[in-house]
């Protein structure tokens, strides 16, 4: 029964509200990114300034990721770009909500994360800013204390590997992957595909080449989509969160 | 330096990519099929991220170990459990399995 009382969906409070429970869940992801960063030879202070100016777990474990493996710069930065690209749609999505400027609106953007952009989701294509001002406001010190404790305290490899902190990154990517399944079509094809071609080209290519290239499955399943018809057409902002969680930072 | 090349390259990036929609597009939609593109790249590179943290270069870092906790994080996610809860249990999981062997 709701009455006169019910508290309200949107705005601030309710924006903060959510962000202290997505912030529960990337505070983890945040430390072992700074730890992992660490151990990989990352220098402490360019590890915590990554957190707080990119703000991307998804984006800087790839780079990580690319980098350690020994990948150049563009590479890196590819692989990275193409994690993030999703904020692209969901920019989109939000822009007929945002009020201002473009510079304004521009700025206001930055506060769209995964989850943040989710909570604000108000129905009939609006969302309410205040509420992702207020998730998102919350996330970004939490990632980044996150960051630096991973920092301070990063643990030996070895501690690393028998606490099984190591399987904290590719279980990250696999519950990405298997949300992006919820609102993708034919996700699930085209991981199986990427899957396949990674695996590939990890034998003969370097690291960051291989995560660069795993996009072509989206390509081919597309190609392969429009030669036995069109099916359902792309729906502008369906899905444009997919590929990340509510508990991924941006 | 490379890295505060990377790190710098991926805020700008991060920033232009965030902005765009908002600054330029305003109230107008992506077409339908970049749309599309865009979207289904984050399965394809997510997959891609999963097997480079899996197998590494040449395959060299593979540990059968990861595996049973990636099938729980697997089956934790298909009963709807958190994300976190579903991580905080493959964890787990592979803590013991490499107690045990």
């Amino acid at each position: 029964m709701s009455g006169p009382r019910s508290a309200p969906r949107y705005g601030w409070r309710p924006g903060l509200r959510v962000g202290v429970g997505l912030s529960l869940a990337v505070f983890p992801v945040a430390v072992s990114f700074g730890a992992l960063a660490t151990t990989l030879g990352w220098p402490p202070v360019a590890t915590i300034v990554c957190s707080a100016v990119v703000f991307s777990a998804g984006g800087q474990l790839a780079l990580l990721t690319a980098m350690a493996a020994g990948s150049g710069v563009p590479l890196a930065l590819g692989a990275a770009t193409l994690i993030n690209l999703r904020f692209l749609p969901m920019g989109v999505a939000v822009a007929g909500s945002l009020t201002g400027p473009a510079w304004q609106r521009a700025l206001a953007a930055q506060t769209i994360l995964d989850g943040s952009w989710a909570a604000a989701y108000q129905g009939n294509g609006r969302y309410d800013q205040l509420t992702m001002f207020g998730a998102s406001a919350v996330q970004w010190p939490a990632w980044v204390l996150g960051t630096v404790l991973g920092v301070v305290a990063a643990p030996p490899p070895a501690l690393v590997e028998s606490l099984g902190l190591d399987l904290v990154f590719p279980g990250f990517f696999l519950v990405l992957l298997l949300d992006s399944f919820r609102t993708i079509p034919r996700a699930a094809w085209i991981a199986s595909l990427a899957v396949l071609l990674t695996g590939g080209l990890l034998l003969v290519a370097p690291t960051g080449v291989a995560v660069l290239l795993s996009s072509l499955a989206a390509f081919i399943v597309l190609i392969g989509r429009n030669r036995s018809g069109p099916g359902h057409p792309g729906r502008p902002g369906a899905g444009a969160g997919a590929g990340a969680g509510a508990g991924e930072p941006a | 330096m490379n890295i505060w090349i990377a790190i710098a390259g991926l805020a700008v990036i991060n920033f232009v990519i965030k902005a765009t929609g908002p600054a330029l597009l305003g109230d107008r939609a992506l077409p339908p099929h970049v749309s599309l593109i865009v979207h289904s790249m984050a399965p394809a590179l997510l997959a891609g991220l999963l097997i480079v943290q899996i197998l590494g270069q040449d395959w060299r870092d593979f540990d059968w170990t990861l595996l049973p906790g990636l099938a729980v994080i697997g089956v934790l996610w298909l009963l709807g459990r958190s994300q976190i809860a579903c991580i905080v249990a493959g964890v787990i999981v592979c803590i013991v399995i490499r107690a045990l062997v």
